[in-house]
């Protein structure tokens, strides 16, 4: 049997553990609406009776549980990451569909269209030197359309790699303070629910950035993982990441840009292990979308492409037509110039030559048989000639494929984002509801919202199939 | 549930669908066995109302519309975002139901986790 001292002091940590579960009580009223915090449950265990002293016999002993379900807080960031890649797409890809305008009042397609409406007027009359100007000049217009978006495409680029270099800086910026955060939990003899919460809302601020993965550690510490492999934070270490240019990835293409990589606090590179967040967007738009369009890395881009299919094109059949319509033939002059020896420089450089004339246009085919107009009527049918001269394609056929893959990009991402921010309130709104059930309802509610989407989902491949149908019957 | 007969003509029907599916966006910000539920039958809703619009359609012949098309790509999209949401709803579900078999039941042999058995506990004494 315990002493009167044993006693009083077990009721004297009873009356302890009631002030501290108010305490409890009142720092969930007070966080109610603090991101990522979760409520503290005041549990009351009682104590183990030590015989040998009687101490604690019968008292009650309050240990705080936190409700955080990990799964739920995962899956949280989990969306997290996946809304933040999405909404960095959507922001990134917007400038771009300036440029590649679906619309035939965007520049290169409205030039193209007023070249070839030019070499046919011309075609008309060939030595109508009003004709020839106008030619000269609408070549002017296509040159100056590629340029401008190529100088479009370039700022795009640039502030691409700023938004990469900014996006590393925050993520490096939370893992500091997570290391803080491991630092401070360390020293504390139990958990506190207001840093807790500051570190949940600093994992969820991570997620929206990149990929990570969280590992519970010894004493409350966390371990963060980028890609599930490289470790950003691991205890009281962090591991900065920083992005730089991949030397390498441009070897053999003079004049394109690198490509980013990012790379761990040791210099490996880790590019393949981010894909989610919003530096995955923004590294796949600077290192796969833009240089399919302008160049970069090994690409030369499709932009260069056709600006050199057409350039090549109408020089090639102006330089094999004569400027004379009786021998002896005189070869044409090439209209368009530009830098081959920078493969993904060529849409920025696409010029007219600055010392054609109008009479150095060749209409005349000298076939045999001769054609007075054959190469201007050439040049008039040039862009519906099939297979087509960029790729098998036409020029205006080819860009418009640019088009489509610049819309499609921008397309998936609205579609993916706008999904995304529904399934991360669902993730947030599934997380509060979980906090604090037993598993087995936890699992039961799972399972019956996963059967009632299942048949909804099921709804919704019947309803697209007819949208289909509908589609072929209203034409447009 | 709105029968086909109290539409005039496909544009109605069409708008009605759109209706539907709204209000679909707005129950799935929640997930709740209801508000799931509920969407399910609004998606069974717009099947029939579209189902009205091919039926209309057909018995008067395919033209340009650029009223009903412009009404059938913006039900297309809603459509892609819905199908993204249950795609991804669906992933995370899977994700969270195993997380909890594993902490209810393990793993099986093969490393994967345990089955639920969800079913009442019975208590026998005596």
């Amino acid at each position: 049997m315990g002493n009167l001292f044993s006693v009083l002091n077990s009721a004297s940590q009873s009356l302890q553990a009631f002030e501290q579960a108010i305490d409890v009580t009142q720092n969930n009223v007070t966080n109610a609406n603090s991101p990522g915090y979760a409520d503290q449950v005041p549990q009351m265990l009682s104590q183990d009776f030590e015989s040998d002293t009687g101490v604690n016999a019968g008292g009650v002993k309050e240990v705080t549980q936190d409700t955080r379900n990990t799964y739920a807080d995962t899956a949280v960031q989990q969306q997290l990451s996946l809304q933040g890649m999405y909404q960095q797409l959507q922001t990134t890809l917007a400038p771009l569909q300036s440029v590649f305008d679906v619309s035939s009042n965007s520049a290169i397609p409205s030039a193209l269209n007023q070249l070839f409406q030019s070499f046919s007027a011309w075609s008309s009359q060939p030595t109508n030197t009003n004709y020839q100007a106008a030619v000269i000049d609408a070549a002017q217009q296509v040159g100056s359309a590629f340029q401008q978006a190529a100088v479009q495409l370039g700022q795009i680029q640039t502030s691409t790699t700023d938004d990469i270099q900014t996006t590393v800086t925050q993520i490096n910026q939370d893992a500091a303070a997570i290391q803080s955060y491991n630092q401070q939990v360390g020293q504390m003899p139990q958990p506190d629910a207001g840093m807790s919460a500051q570190l949940e809302s600093t994992l969820e601020n991570l997620s929206s950035l990149a990929n990570i993965q969280v590992l519970q550690g010894n004493g409350g510490t966390v371990t963060v993982l980028l890609g599930g492999q490289t470790a950003l934070v691991e205890g009281t270490q962090v591991n900065t990441i920083q992005a730089v240019n991949n030397i390498a990835s441009n070897a053999g293409n003079p004049g394109a840009a690198p490509n980013i990589s990012i790379e761990d606090s040791n210099g490996n590179d880790i590019t393949g292990q981010i894909t989610g967040g919003g530096l995955a967007g923004l590294l796949s738009v600077r290192n796969n979308l833009l240089p399919s369009l302008i160049g970069g890395g090994q690409q030369v881009g499709g932009l260069n492409t056709l600006a050199q299919g057409l350039a090549d094109s109408v020089n090639n059949v102006l330089e094999q037509g004569s400027t004379t319509s009786t021998p002896p033939y005189q070869a044409g002059s090439a209209l368009f110039t530009y830098n081959s020896a920078s493969p993904s420089g060529i849409a920025g450089s696409l010029a007219v030559s600055s010392t054609i004339t109008g009479s150095q246009l060749a209409a005349a085919d000298v076939g045999p048989p001769f054609v007075a107009n054959g190469a201007a009527l050439t040049l008039a049918g040039l862009d519906s000639t099939s297979p087509g001269p960029v790729d098998g394609q036409g020029f205006t056929q080819y860009f418009a494929s640019l088009t489509s893959t610049v819309g499609n990009a921008v397309n998936n991402a609205n579609t993916q984002a706008t999904a995304q921010s529904q399934l991360v309130a669902q993730a947030q709104s599934l997380q509060q509801q979980v906090s604090g059930v037993s598993l087995d309802e936890e699992a039961i509610r799972l399972v019956q919202l996963q059967s009632s989407y299942d048949a909804a989902s099921k709804v919704v491949t019947v309803i697209d199939d007819t949208l289909q149908s509908l589609i072929a019957m209203v034409p447009t | 549930m709105e029968n086909a007969t109290e539409y005039g003509d496909a544009r109605q029907c069409l708008d009605a669908a759109r209706a539907s599916m709204r209000r679909v966006k707005r129950l799935l910000s929640q997930p709740s066995l209801e508000a799931a539920d509920e969407s399910a039958t609004l998606l069974r809703d717009v099947e029939i109302q579209l189902g009205c619009v091919a039926a209309i359609l057909r018995q008067s012949g395919s033209r340009p519309d650029i009223q009903i098309r412009a009404g059938v790509e913006e039900l297309q999209s809603e459509v892609a975002v819905l199908a993204t949401f249950f795609s991804g709803a669906d992933k995370m579900l899977t994700g969270w139901l195993d997380a909890v078999r594993t902490r209810r039941g393990g793993y099986t042999d093969r490393g994967q986790a345990a089955p639920l058995m969800l079913v009442r506990k019975l208590s026998v004494e005596g």
